[in-house]
């Protein structure tokens, strides 16, 4: 066989090659997803915006009443009293769920049967949905057929029984600590995919350099879940923002109306007072509040240039 | 600036005292003794698994050791943090903190031990100005060439003022022209330092390079310790043998024949002078290095050997050979300059006996 170079036989241009493109079958493949975010999100949105600019009963006519509904936010002292509590509750939740799910990451990041064991445990309450975890919560916090006020008095903390859901501030840390117990396993799952994504070297390396495991931490740890602390931080702040469930059914609002969150105030207006526009008005305002808390947390917790 | 004059240095040597360490039932180091003297340049060197990294971390006190004592210096470091055993280490992936800029990560170890910043910006300068890397100092590691993030690392080695460097594999993420490269610049930081450096690869070329002293090690255990020119010329065995020398030293099997001769492939053959030559008839193992052949163009061989060439290697300034001896037996050959055989031409060989190295049966050799 022989090799002959063609360079001089051949003096013709090469051919142009156009580049390939994805071409409009692209589309069919997100069109499903597509569909799904039209009708179950923007339709919904688009429709609660409209809603909110009217005096929406829930029978008769709806009536054109322009910002009339966000102008009465001004001077409705539920509304500010519902997000000082939200904004309360969310930021004791979100340092007492994130402290604990980092606090399990770290324990269980490493590999073995007994540690998967433990995952397991810690991740179960998580699979409990929010209104069985409330009933049992609220029958456990029962004064007289629950378990927390019985044991408390038998282990010497109270003299009598005491009724944790009479009071603001047991009523409150109940429900907080129900959450803590329930989701603290799911943003464990989220810090623990960043921790396991640290190559072990930098660990090792710092190890040599004389860092302490607390220098460790927040120098080297903490810089490199930067992206899973930040979804966890939006999910649990976002999630907080929203909280509804357990109030409602642990705490009926109470006492004295003061676990009343901003979705609790949406629904005693549009379902129990039936004002769907102003209760639209404020699904419109929480929802741009979460878009600009959720992007605040993102810019500053946005990776700068750390290149892998 | 010289290398020398960042920081006070001193060296220490490494003692190891019958080592062992084990992973549950598995047992990766068994019964490791070994002198480092003070400023020595040692390479552990062997196949994968054999343990020459696990024994690196025990040094370093990354992993914890089963039985057996570590010194460096005078002190007994067996149970002693990492950080409080005057070590500094270079890892294969470099561990650059991706985070931080190169002069953080070079000054990570300053920081951590709380130094004031003026101490510590002055010694990361010095580093990286003796590095060449006084332009990347505000660049992040993603940012550099593979080149430069190797001297990164040595640098926030150096900038720690160790009495002992580890390497593990340094160079095996760098392409062949830059290994070349770092292999003279770790030797130049040798010699300018003069601090005890330990370092681990599998490429016998970097340990025949580098080393003032080679270890050899498979399957946990030490096979041979020496200078490079003593583990090629006067190996133990035929494991040492076969793996230090690039291409590796042929294997025969032959018998020890009658009147100071071995039999080979039909052919006779003087064998070399043996303190306790084994008795006529017994099975041994002929090892000859593919450069200590003579190559007859001038007549047949003096005792019969021939070659059959099955293909050539031109690299340039050498040239290699592959083929057969005797009934098949596969050998390799490196020839003179301007001698190219073509495929099955037969080449007449010729053998000093000195260059002979005889192995018993278990590999072990005669000397």
């Amino acid at each position: 066989m022989t090799v002959t170079s063609t360079s001089t036989a051949d003096h013709a241009p090469p051919t142009p090659r156009k580049p390939r493109r994805a071409g409009w079958h692209g589309l069919v493949y997100v069109l499903p997803a597509l569909a799904l975010v039209a009708v179950f999100f923007l339709v919904p949105l688009g429709m609660t915006v409209w809603m909110s600019l009217h005096d929406w009963p829930l029978l008769g006519n709806p009536r054109w009443i322009g910002l009339a509904n966000y102008d009465r936010m001004w001077g409705d002292a539920g509304f500010w009293n519902a997000m000082r509590f939200t904004a309360h509750y969310t930021v004791v939740v979100t340092i007492g769920l994130l402290g604990v799910a980092m606090g399990l990451a770290l324990m269980v990041q490493s590999q073995g049967r007994a540690i998967a064991f433990y995952r397991t445990i810690y991740f179960l309450p998580v699979v409990t949905g929010f209104a069985s975890a409330s009933l049992l919560w609220a029958w456990l916090s029962n004064v007289d057929a629950g378990l927390f006020s019985p044991a408390a008095q038998m282990l010497g903390m109270t003299d009598r029984r005491v009724n944790l859901l009479a009071h603001f501030d047991t009523a409150f840390w109940s429900v907080t600590v129900m959450v803590v117990w329930k989701m603290a396993g799911f943003y464990m799952v989220i810090l623990m995919s960043g921790l396991q994504s640290i190559p072990s070297d930098y660990e090792e390396a710092a190890r040599i350099d004389g860092a302490s495991w607390f220098q460790r931490f927040r120098w080297i740890t903490m810089p490199l879940i930067r992206q899973p602390f930040a979804l966890a931080l939006v999910l649990c702040v976002s999630g907080s923002m929203l909280a509804f469930d357990q109030f409602y059914i642990i705490l009926n609002g109470g006492p004295r109306n003061q676990t009343v969150t901003a979705v609790y105030k949406i629904f005693n207006e549009s379902f129990v007072s039936f004002r769907l526009g102003y209760g639209s008005a404020l699904s419109v305002v929480l929802l741009v509040i979460l878009m600009v808390l959720s992007a605040i947390q993102l810019c500053l917790l946005r990776d700068k240039g750390a290149a892998k | 600036m010289a290398l020398q004059d960042i920081g006070n240095r001193q060296t220490a040597g490494v003692t190891l005292r019958r080592l062992h360490k084990s992973f549950g039932a598995v047992e990766v180091l068994k019964d490791i003794s070994l002198t480092i003297e003070p400023g020595e340049f040692v390479v552990f060197v062997g196949p994968s698994g054999c343990g020459k990294s696990t024994l690196l971390r025990l040094i370093a006190g990354l992993e914890e050791v089963s039985a057996g004592d570590v010194f460096i210096g005078d002190t007994d470091v067996t149970e002693k943090d990492p950080s409080d055993r005057g070590i500094a280490m270079v890892f294969q992936t470099y561990a650059l903190y991706p985070h931080l800029s190169v002069a953080q990560n070079m000054g990570f170890g300053l920081k951590a031990a709380g130094r004031p910043k003026p101490e510590i910006a002055q010694k990361v300068n010095d580093a990286a100005a003796v590095l060449q890397l006084t332009d990347y100092l505000d660049r992040k590691p993603g940012q550099l060439s593979g080149g430069q993030r190797q001297r990164v690392a040595i640098g926030r080695a150096i900038v720690r003022n160790p009495d002992v460097f580890l390497f593990d594999e340094p160079l095996s993420n760098l392409d062949a022209e830059l290994r070349v490269g770092m292999r003279l610049e770790i030797a130049r930081l040798h010699r300018e330092l003069g601090i005890t450096m330990i370092y681990v690869t599998h490429d016998q070329t970097e340990a025949m390079t580098l080393a003032d002293k080679i270890v050899v090690l498979r399957a946990g255990r030490v096979e041979q310790v020496g200078a490079p020119a003593d583990l090629y010329e006067d190996p133990d065995n035929m494991f040492v043998a076969g793996f230090i020398g690039s291409p590796a030293m042929n294997f025969f099997p032959a018998m020890m024949g009658n009147g100071g001769q071995i039999e080979l492939g039909g052919s006779r053959i003087p064998a070399p002078v043996l303190s306790n030559p084994p008795a006529p008839g017994t099975p041994l193992t002929l090892g000859l290095r593919p450069e200590r052949y003579q190559i007859r163009t001038d007549g047949p061989a003096p005792h019969g050997l021939t070659f059959q060439v099955e293909f050539t290697e031109y690299l340039g300034s050498s040239s290699y050979c592959y083929g057969t001896i005797g009934d098949g037996l596969a050998c390799t050959l490196e020839l003179p300059n301007g001698f190219r055989p073509r495929r099955h031409d037969v080449i007449s060989l010729g053998l000093d006996s000195q260059n002979m190295r005889i192995f018993d049966q278990s590999g072990l050799r005669i000397r």
